[in-house]
């Protein structure tokens, strides 16, 4: 989405401010209030390990692709430190880094290595007391999720687990919020159905 | 299915849903639902979608290989060195794990919001319970049914959290089997869910809450496709959740109401 500055910077410097620095370091400083520091970022993943992990999860239906996908994320993330845009929110920005990257370079790849992706019914299930009636409304959710088709499985995922605004969703999927809402649509249709009597097993 | 020639799209029903919308597309949307009975049953339809996903989710975080993660930043956990990848520590931590978000995930069902019911306390309790019951099937209740003496056991559990005493007669609906009592949490009190398997339309609850709204007469409304009988007395709240047909169920829930008033 297109923000528009209101302070055009040609002119915002035009009042001299009253400098206690040598004004040779002033641009500096800016930058460094601007751009977030490695630091940061890595804290900012570390904070994020479990949820990023998981979301790889929710998009490859395998345990070792999200392994590889949470490192890539991390190795793409601190390599691009500076395109973080402070003020935003770190999460949404590293699972739009994750997401790209299971787009365009692990999903492809596996495709057209010819891999299979196993079972969705068994890669998400919740282990333990299988019988426990907890987990088996956990399971019978997930299993619903999972049903869905891939684009709408991701934003559900987004909207509904992380709890993400259509806008945000739209971001880091990289298409229009139009977009995000017929994949929810159709999701919440599909899920509605099942809930509703014909797919329950 | 998105019929073009319905008042209101699936995406409009479920934005609304979802609270995406402005206060003047959900006065206008408020509208046509009031006006149009299709786009209501649409919304209802399309509402029936809002599980809680967030707790059914949860205990996947727990499944995540912490302490590798970690090391991928360099912040080894424990400031140990790092774990073998099926090393006997590491299983055993992921069991407890698991055991821990089944905990987590089971207060956390039950204490979801509904955000399309009317969100007055004493109807949102019968929402939630809706929403817990709708993923019920046969199989939940499978079994061979409770005897007499178990029964009796299972409900004296209840006297202690919920301050109610039923006696199996009290509770049994002719013709239904009784499956189990158990207790179970809403917004942090006990709630009492008495489940049966009607051999017809499958499972069916009857679910108690301590209620200081007063004595109301038994009121009845439709929930996830279900039929809800409701009723209060001074002390507890109460509900009958079933597909049996509504004129059934009211006279299954005027039954129970007698022998526990």
């Amino acid at each position: 989405m297109p923000v528009a500055y209101t302070t055009f910077p040609a002119y915002s410097r035009a009042v001299p401010e009253p400098s206690v620095q040598p004004a040779a370091l002033e641009g500096k400083i800016v930058a460094e209030a601007l751009i977030a520091s490695e630091a940061d970022i890595k804290s900012g993943l570390a904070d994020n390990l479990l949820r990023l992990w998981r979301y790889g999860l929710v998009l490859s239906h395998r345990r070792d692709v999200a392994d590889d996908l949470v490192q890539q994320t991390c190795v793409r993330a601190l390599e691009r430190v500076e395109q973080f845009e402070t003020g935003t929110r770190l999460d949404r920005w590293l699972f739009s880094i994750l997401h790209s990257i299971w787009l365009n370079e692990i999903r492809s790849q596996r495709v057209r290595l010819g891999q299979g992706f196993v079972d969705a019914d068994e890669a998400l299930v919740v282990d333990g007391a299988r019988d426990a009636e907890t987990h088996l409304m956990a399971n019978q959710v997930l299993r619903l999720v999972n049903a869905l088709p891939d684009a709408q499985r991701a934003a559900v995922f987004l909207a509904y687990v992380e709890g993400l605004s259509y806008k945000e969703v739209a971001s880091v999927l990289d298409i229009p919020i139009g977009t995000v809402m017929s994949r929810l649509a159709a999701a919440r249709a599909k899920i509605a159905a099942s809930v509703s009597g014909e797919g329950v097993t | 299915m998105n019929d073009k020639n319905q008042i209101l799209s699936d995406e409009e029903l479920t934005a609304y849903i979802d609270g995406e919308l402005s206060d003047t597309e959900v006065s206008r949307i408020e509208a046509l639902l009031d006006s149009n009975a299709r786009a209501a049953a649409r919304l209802e339809l399309l509402s029936r979608s809002s599980l809680p996903f967030k707790q059914a989710f949860e205990p996947l975080l727990a499944e995540a290989p912490k302490a590798r993660l970690d090391t991928l930043l360099g912040t080894p956990a424990d400031a140990k060195p790092a774990p073998e990848r099926f090393g006997r520590r590491g299983f055993l931590g992921s069991l407890a794990a698991c055991l821990f978000a089944g905990i987590v995930a089971d207060r956390a069902f039950i204490s979801i919001r509904n955000r399309v019911d009317a969100p007055d306390e004493s109807s949102e309790w019968r929402a939630v319970v809706a929403e817990y019951l709708a993923l019920y099937t046969v199989d939940t209740l499978a079994g061979p049914s409770p005897s007499g003496e178990a029964q009796a056991a299972q409900l004296a559990r209840l006297v202690d959290k919920l301050g109610i005493s039923l006696s199996p007669e009290a509770v049994s609906l002719p013709g239904i089997e009784f499956k189990r009592a158990q207790l179970l949490q809403y917004d942090e009190k006990p709630l009492a869910q008495i489940a049966y398997l009607d051999p017809e339309t499958g499972p069916l609850a009857l679910c108690i809450v301590r209620s200081d709204v007063g004595k109301q007469d038994p009121d009845v409304e439709g929930r996830r496709g279900m039929n809800v009988v409701y009723w209060s007395n001074e002390t507890h709240a109460f509900m009958l959740i079933g597909r049996i047909p509504i004129d059934r169920m009211q006279e299954l829930a005027e039954d129970v109401r007698k022998r526990t008033a």
